[in-house]
């Protein structure tokens, strides 16, 4: 066969310019076109106007709360809101609850452009972040008023301390998200163990669990903060942590090492699920549901989430191979903003809500614990045996992501649930670096984060 | 046999005067024409410059200073480029972001332009399959990408299981840098052949079929009337397919955000995700939307490489 003659070159040249559409764009208005969609697309996203838009809330205080509970609990927070009755010349309150996926650009994005609240829940770290950046209103007189009345005395220890900075307190602690070993009892039953009380024992009881088709331990490294929280536990359990006493970034150290290879040797083992790696939190939690998971860490009142409050139980705090023992908890707290169209308001109603936030607890829809000691004497907490495991054992050995430091900083909001814990636990979790280099690796993406 | 050849030439002689008078009359329309073209694009451009033209602008100014979201910060220059470009994380996203790009528009182009060529032929249920073949790109990516989640995501997900099943071990997709980087790419053009299938389709309907009947009477295989005919006579609008498609990829943050966030240890991290993370994880909002400009610039290169093949397709 010969190529076709060139005529049907010619011909084909003819046709197309026929058969199609003449073009009324030129080079120039084609190129400004792509450019202008490229641009929007891709810059709009980063940017946002810092105008000047209207003043938050006019006569109400916008309160933006996040999902800290279970599928009730958005109720019963609107309600405790609604239920605030402001005092003369006081304004009133408008609740809204934001979702935690992608909650920082939802805050920074409103803040910057003057429309975010007056008052909110939100991220541990978040207070110190905008506060900062100059968006948050210290707490101090709010303070020195549960001074007077008696409400200060009632703060779990150390949680106020938590909140203090230089420049004052940048938030009131409400609820504390404590790190605590699960495991489930059926499971344990069924392999002939008991609840472990070290890290070799962890790695024992998972052993067994995997043996009969079940997860041994439970961690999940994809999206989500559960992955990095877990070894971040392990390290503050065997005495180590991301910053030495002083502050400073120590993280490539013997106790972090020792975690390290501890949590590896898990992955070698073959005790953690083989799709950890990219597993997100939702899917570790339908898999505890499932009853597919043998031990894990996991945040207060996990049991009820799971639906199986007899079933799902906490161990006493861990013994490292050091022999320690030791846990990462975050204090939440509720935080005013500058932008309110009262001051005064906003700090009457989050007193209001830190006075009458038991109904929370009272109603069993919250997962955090509380941060008032009077709560968890209520008997509807005590209902569930597990929470007063947690406050009497892991809470008062508990520290922050600070840790080895008692001081929390905005460069914490960038660490925590940020890339470089990430990428850290992943690499963990694949189970092929030594752990002196991926802890260096860590200690450099966390400077460069922080720079 | 000449019979052919008439049909061959028909289409080019009936349409070519068709063209002429309006382009004649676009060339003599009066001074005041032009206004009223411009009278009507006015508010569009208004809406455009009013919802743009300000954030980008305000982008320019955040990725020339050290500031947040919330504060401007200092003027630091081109410090924040420099400190992008020197970042080993930005050239491991822009090469992956390359690749996803690359993917993305020859892998739905080969799919798509062989769905329409088949189409073009006899086959039972046409309209059906049309309308089947579509749904990858009609259904929002949201529900594409958790509907895969579903079923790759982790080791006790159907397909993970089936493979397991079959003894050929675990295939956990996501998990591992590779695998996690070939899901996306496919999960991109999975998403992305419907839209070449059309632009493909509406090009091939314009082509006359008798053209194709005298290539077969002078003996033109199927291969090479594909090469020396369908591929010039589409070319047009392949190149310009190609355009969008790379802006449709690069621009793409929900398929790689929803379906590994990036990871697994950054090996999915595309420029845009790279960018979002840098801004509201990192909270380095001049890096981040330097990240955003680069990204911009690369893509106008492209975009610039690609416009020149047209026009020395319609011009040759």
């Amino acid at each position: 066969m010969t190529t076709p003659a060139p005529v049907h070159t010619s011909k084909k040249e003819e046709a197309m310019k026929n058969l199609l559409p003449p073009t009324a764009m030129s080079r120039r208005g084609f190129l400004a076109l792509t450019g202008a969609v490229t641009l929007t697309a891709s810059v709009s996203a980063c940017a946002v106007g810092g105008g000047n838009a209207s003043a938050s809330g006019g006569s109400t205080v916008k309160f933006w709360d996040m999902p800290w509970g279970d599928k009730n609990y958005s109720d019963a927070a609107q309600s405790l809101a609604q239920a605030y009755k402001p005092g003369d010349g006081m304004p009133g309150v408008s609740y809204q609850q934001v979702n935690w996926d992608g909650f920082n650009q939802t805050f920074s994005s409103a803040i910057a452009s003057n429309t975010g609240p007056a008052v909110s829940t939100g991220g541990g770290f978040q207070a110190f972040q905008f506060a900062k950046q100059g968006a948050i209103s210290y707490a101090d007189n709010l303070i020195d008023s549960f001074k007077k009345d008696g409400t200060y005395d009632d703060f779990l220890p150390h949680t106020l301390d938590a909140m203090k900075t230089s420049d004052g307190y940048v938030g009131i602690p409400w609820n504390l998200d404590v790190q605590v070993f699960w495991y489930r009892k059926s499971i344990l039953d069924q392999i002939g163990a008991t609840p472990p009380q070290s890290w070799d024992d962890v790695l024992d009881v998972a052993k067994k669990a995997s043996a009969k088709g079940y997860v041994g331990f439970g961690i999940s490294g994809g999206s989500g903060n559960y992955g990095p929280m877990a070894v971040l536990s392990l390290m503050i359990n065997n005495g180590g942590g991301l910053f030495n006493s002083n502050g400073d970034l120590d993280i490539v150290n013997d106790r972090n090492a020792e975690a390290v290879d501890f949590l590896t040797e898990l992955v070698r083992q073959g005790v953690v699920d083989p799709g950890s790696v990219s597993m997100k939190d939702d899917d570790l939690t339908t898999l505890w549901t499932n009853k597919k998971v043998a031990l894990g860490f996991q945040s207060p009142a996990f049991n009820n989430v799971v639906g199986d409050e007899k079933d799902v139980l906490v161990t006493d705090p861990l013994k490292s191979h050091r022999g320690e023992v030791g846990g990462l908890y975050y204090v939440n707290n509720i935080m005013m903003y500058k932008n309110t169209p009262s001051q005064a308001g906003s700090e009457a109603f989050t007193s209001y809500y830190i006075k009458n936030m038991k109904t929370l607890w009272q109603k069993g829809v919250m997962q955090g614990l509380p941060a008032l000691k009077s709560i968890t004497e209520l008997p509807e907490f005590k209902a569930n045996a597990q929470n007063t495991a947690v406050v009497e054992k892991w809470q008062p050995i508990c520290k922050t992501t600070a840790a080895q430091s008692s001081a929390l900083t905005a460069k914490l909001a960038t660490i925590d649930g940020g890339q470089a814990m990430t990428d850290f636990c992943q690499t963990v979790l694949a189970g092929k670096t030594p752990s002196k280099t991926i802890l260096t690796k860590l200690e450099s993406d966390i400077k460069a984060a922080i720079s | 046999m000449s019979t052919s050849v008439r049909r061959t030439e028909l289409p080019l002689t009936v349409r070519t005067p068709t063209h002429e008078p309006r382009n004649r009359r676009r060339r003599s329309s009066p001074g005041r024409a032009p206004a009223t073209k411009l009278f009507l694009i006015l508010p569009s451009v208004v809406i455009l410059i009013l919802t743009n033209a300000y954030p980008i602008a305000y982008a320019a100014f955040q990725a020339l200073h050290n500031g947040s979201l919330i504060s401007p910060g200092e003027f630091v220059g081109v410090d924040n480029f420099a400190k992008v470009l020197a970042d080993p994380a930005f050239w491991r996203a822009a090469g992956f972001t390359a690749v996803f790009a690359v993917a993305g528009v020859f892998g739905s182009w080969i799919i798509g332009i062989a769905i329409a060529l088949l189409l073009r032929t006899r086959i039972p249920a046409k309209g059906l399959l049309k309308t089947i073949l579509l749904l990858p790109w009609v259904v929002p990516i949201v529900v594409s990408a958790m509907s895969w989640n579903w079923l790759i995501g982790t080791s006790s997900s159907p397909v993970p299981t089936i493979i397991h099943a079959l003894g050929f071990g675990d295939a956990i997709f996501l998990s591992d840098p590779l695998g996690a980087q070939i899901t996306v790419c496919l999960f991109e053009i999975w998403v992305n052949f419907p839209f070449m299938m059309l632009m493909m389709s509406a090009a091939l309907s314009s082509v006359d079929e008798s053209i194709y009947e005298a290539a077969k009477i002078d003996g033109a295989s199927a291969r090479q009337q594909f090469r020396y005919m369908t591929l010039p006579i589409i070319a047009k609008p392949t190149y310009i397919s190609w355009v969008l498609m790379a802006i449709f990829c690069v621009n793409d943050f929900p398929t790689v955000y929803l379906l590994t966030h990036g990871g697994p240890v950054g090996a999915t991290n595309t420029l845009v995700v790279l960018a979002y993370k840098t801004v509201f994880q990192n909270f380095q909002t001049g890096p981040g939307v330097a990240i955003a400009f680069l990204m911009t610039l690369a893509l106008a290169i492209v975009a610039v490489l690609l416009f020149r093949q047209i026009r020395k397709s319609t011009s040759q």
